[in-house]
């Protein structure tokens, strides 16, 4: 099974929250072989829009864990990344960072660094890339961290360890973290043989741990190692603590808070 | 089921369209409203956000269109009765999502209070020509609910009826009233939550291990359940099985007549009966009939009365139910008729489904407007009275000269002539 | 059946003049009515109107096509409206801020110091209520009950007080 899933399921775990109560929301397909035998509820919506569909699930029922796998978090996904994090909406992000549009064609996405030598590894070959890569990338943990995420990470696929605890502390925390995955292409979900294992490794190989690094410095590039670790680790009232607050203040007593399953029928 | 004396504000106020569907879509049981402020929309946002968290609802502001219709479907599949609000340049942002909308089953509801277009067009005056978006918006094969309320009272009591039709049918419903409908100040009148039917969500109540969300009851819809519930949902846009999987080789043997996609277009199809609302009046004896929806209803009233004072005999088809189309009453009509007149706000939408159902028994006039505005009442009287005299079947859709579009034709459109 | 237009500029109550005469009307004195206002950046000054249509039956059509009234509180607004009213109708307007053209046919033409009148009370905000009950002395479409309540329904609750005043001033002024 595919090294991230993996990790998930350990993290989950670890963490100690039901099973049943989590959600997952992806933008990616995801084959349901793996996902299927999780014990959680998996949506799989339209690209981009995994965070803005998580969080109707979390303010309908404010008693999920609401957990999204995103690809296109920084394209598609953007707005919602930069108003879930301002919000603090209490949701799991984890964005699986391959690079690449590699499922449609080995396209560049935009964390992709810029070219040189080694950062050829990085690129796909085909596709509007026929010509490489020269946009500046974007530094996932560090753009969450600025838009007010609470718990940012980042690991390779190979961190199983490190990305399990991760996932667990990521669980508990209550307000928007973000996870980066930094795994090669597009085929992660299936059996690991065919994963691209050198690619693989070479992530792994050329990253360094740097726990609590200031996300400025995190930036990938194709010269420098990776740098790896959590990053992020603050309080913060989430959204439905501050939505509760503000409208208990102005209304009292006529005011029937989030929570729990006050707002359900 | 009766509403929750906790959800219906009721009373007899003064209120306009917009602010009525607020009221209407909590007295209904709206938990969740997703949207993004948009002009002549905003007031029935406005309203919903100030009355919801006193029933326990929420509104939130998203970031934008995309994120409000995405967080609705979410909220939806948690158990709530939801709903979004918008207008034109809002909705169009919409489309993708609706079709997951119609793919995943999810019950929920739009309010488009339709401007005038295309593009940012006119924000702050009316149009009708979002009709055909509303039902072919998305890509692929689906089918929606769509209504056309008329004034304030309506647009209380069709949010509710478009949350009970979502519940029913788990399909998109969209409210299609426009700008005139929605700042249009009449009394309206919110009754005592025990006079209020509203739908109650189809929970599946079976086995755990036995349920399958997309598995159809009689009736093509399927029971739904609420996420976190221990049922290990799998929800896809992907064409999918019963039990939720992605279906991988659509062509494998066995496995193509399960698409979907069949079954979201029948359920409303099949039951298209059931749905749809009409207003028929004076239909009996008619030479005549003028079809038509929304504020343009309420318009072509004085141009069918001008036409009568003519002594010619006209009778009224108001579509309440706009999609599905009343293909058969159309059809039975146009046997009996000599003629369809439609006035609408735009140029030409609800016209050629008209024309279509007609199967080219009867002659269909449109008479068109390009929106920011009504139209004369007596173009319409004027397109009725020429609709009954003319003795040729014309095979065409026959655009009617508007004293408008005189004025266009003749002061600038000099390349048409 | 009876169209009412009222015609000014944003800030001077054009909008809530037609709510209230709408509202009394239709929820006090039980007739139907619609009220449809000029929406726009026209609402937030400038050139403002707002239309009424009163009726026994429920109103369908719902706009102005010949007014019956017109209550015209701004030189733009009479210009633009005066052409729209019947020869048999009946014209109010603020003698101050209104000069009006010689009268045509049978129209009764009212000129009314209504934000004078206003003034004198502290606030010339009050200047269409006092409007308002010139309007329901001349014309009796709606009843000075039913105008009451709903003007004391439409301010704010310390307001209510002062707006009732301005009415009553307004309604004596067309007795005396």
């Amino acid at each position: 099974m595919n090294p991230i899933i993996t990790a998930f399921a350990n993290g989950i775990k670890k963490s100690g929250v039901e099973l049943s109560n989590i959600v997952v929301v992806s933008d990616i397909p995801f084959e349901p072989e793996i996902i299927k035998d999780l014990g959680v509820d998996f949506f799989h919506v339209t690209r981009g829009r995994a965070i803005a569909f998580g969080t109707g699930l979390k303010l309908g029922n404010p008693d999920l864990k609401v957990v999204a796998f995103i690809g296109d978090l920084m394209t598609l996904g953007g707005n919602h990344l930069v108003h879930s994090g301002r919000r603090n909406m209490e949701m799991l992000v984890i964005c699986v960072n391959n690079f690449v549009y590699k499922e449609i064609a080995e396209t560049p996405a935009p964390s992709v660094s810029s070219p040189s030598e080694t950062g050829k590894k990085f690129h796909g070959t085909g596709g509007f890339s026929a010509f490489s890569t020269f946009e500046k990338p974007f530094n996932a943990p560090h753009l969450a961290n600025s838009c007010g995420a609470v718990f940012t990470a980042r690991w390779t696929a190979m961190h199983t360890n490190e990305l399990t605890n991760s996932i667990a502390n990521a669980l508990l925390k209550r307000g928007f973290s973000v996870i980066e995955v930094l795994s090669p292409g597009p085929n992660f979900y299936k059996d690991i043989n065919q994963i691209d294992s050198e690619l693989l490794d070479f992530y792994y190989k050329n990253s360094v741990t740097k726990n609590n690094e200031d996300t400025r410095n995190v930036e990938i590039t194709s010269e420098e190692k990776i740098i790896t670790g959590e990053f992020t680790d603050k309080e913060k009232s989430p959204f439905i603590d501050t939505y509760n607050a503000q409208l208990g203040k102005i209304l009292g007593d006529k005011f029937i808070p989030l929570g729990g399953h006050s707002g359900r029928d | 089921m009766k509403a929750n004396p906790r959800d219906v504000n009721s009373g007899t106020y003064y209120m306009d369209g917009d602010v009525a569907s607020g009221y209407g879509a909590l007295a209904a049981g709206c938990r969740f409203i997703g949207g993004y402020p948009i002009t002549p929309s905003t007031e029935a946002a406005e309203t919903f956000a100030r009355i919801a968290p006193k029933a326990g609802a929420v509104f939130i502001q998203m970031e934008d269109e995309l994120a409000s219709i995405a967080s609705v479907m979410g909220a939806s599949w948690s158990g709530v009765k939801t709903m979004t609000i918008t207008s034109g340049p809002g909705y169009s942002l919409m489309m993708e999502a609706i079709g997951l909308g119609a793919m995943i089953e999810a019950p929920f509801v739009i309010l488009n209070i339709q401007r005038g277009g295309p593009s940012t067009g006119v924000p702050t005056k009316t149009g009708q020509a979002d009709m055909m978006q509303s039902r072919w918006g998305s890509h692929g094969d689906y089918e929606v609910i769509a209504i056309s309320p008329d004034s304030p009272q309506e647009l209380f009591d069709y949010t509710i009826k478009a949350f009970n039709l979502s519940e029913k049918y788990r399909c998109p419903v969209m409210i299609m009233a426009d700008e005139c409908v929605g700042h249009m100040s009449e009394k309206v009148v919110i009754p005592p939550a025990e006079e209020i039917e509203i739908e109650p969500r189809r929970f599946y109540d079976g086995p755990k291990e036995k349920y399958l969300p997309f598995k159809p009851d009689q009736d093509l819809v399927p029971k739904m359940v609420k996420a976190g519930d221990g049922y290990n949902l799998y929800i896809t846009g992907l064409v999918h099985d019963e039990k939720g999987y992605p279906i991988k080789n659509q062509m494998e043997k066995g496995k193509r007549q399960k698409l979907p996609t069949r079954r979201l277009v029948d359920k409303i199809r099949l039951n298209a009966d059931k749905i749809i609302e009409l207003n028929e009046e004076g239909l009996d004896d008619a030479d005549v009939v003028v079809v038509s929806y929304g504020i343009s209803y309420r318009v072509a009233v004085r141009g069918i009365e001008k036409a009568r004072e003519k002594g010619i005999k006209v009778g009224s088809l108001r579509l309440i139910t706009v999609w599905p189309f009343p293909d058969k009453k159309i059809n039975e009509l146009a046997s009996k008729v000599k003629a369809f007149v439609v006035p609408e706000i735009n140029y030409g939408q609800i016209v050629f489904e008209v024309e279509r159902c007609s199967h080219g028994q009867a002659n269909v006039v449109l008479v068109p407007h390009g929106g920011a505005g009504v139209h004369n009442p007596d173009d319409i009287a004027e397109a009725i009275e020429y609709a009954v005299k003319e003795k040729k079947k014309i095979r065409k859709v026959i655009e009617w000269k508007t004293r408008l579009e005189k004025f266009v034709f003749e002061g600038g459109c000099k390349l048409n002539k | 059946m009876a169209e009412i237009r009222f015609a000014g500029y944003g800030g001077q109550g054009i909008i809530r003049s037609g709510i209230i005469v709408g509202k009394g009307a239709s929820i006090y004195d039980n007739k139907f009515s619609t009220m449809n206002q000029a929406f726009g950046p026209e609402a937030r000054g400038g050139a403002c109107s707002s239309q009424v249509l009163l009726s026994d039956t429920k109103v369908l059509y719902p706009y102005v096509t010949v007014s019956d009234v017109l209550v015209a509180m701004s030189q733009e607004g009479y210009d633009m409206f005066e052409p729209e009213l019947s020869d048999k109708g009946t014209l109010l307007i603020d003698e101050d801020l209104v000069k009006s053209k010689p009268i045509r046919g049978k129209i009764k033409s009212f000129s009314i110091p209504s934000t004078r009148l206003a003034e004198e009370l502290g606030n010339r905000v009050f200047a269409n209520v006092v409007m308002l009950g010139f309007f329901t002395a001349a014309t009796k479409l709606v009843s000075k009950e039913g105008m009451e309540k709903a003007v004391a329904d439409s301010v704010p609750e310390r307001f209510i007080k002062l707006n009732l005043k301005a009415f009553q001033k307004g309604y004596d002024y067309y007795k005396e």
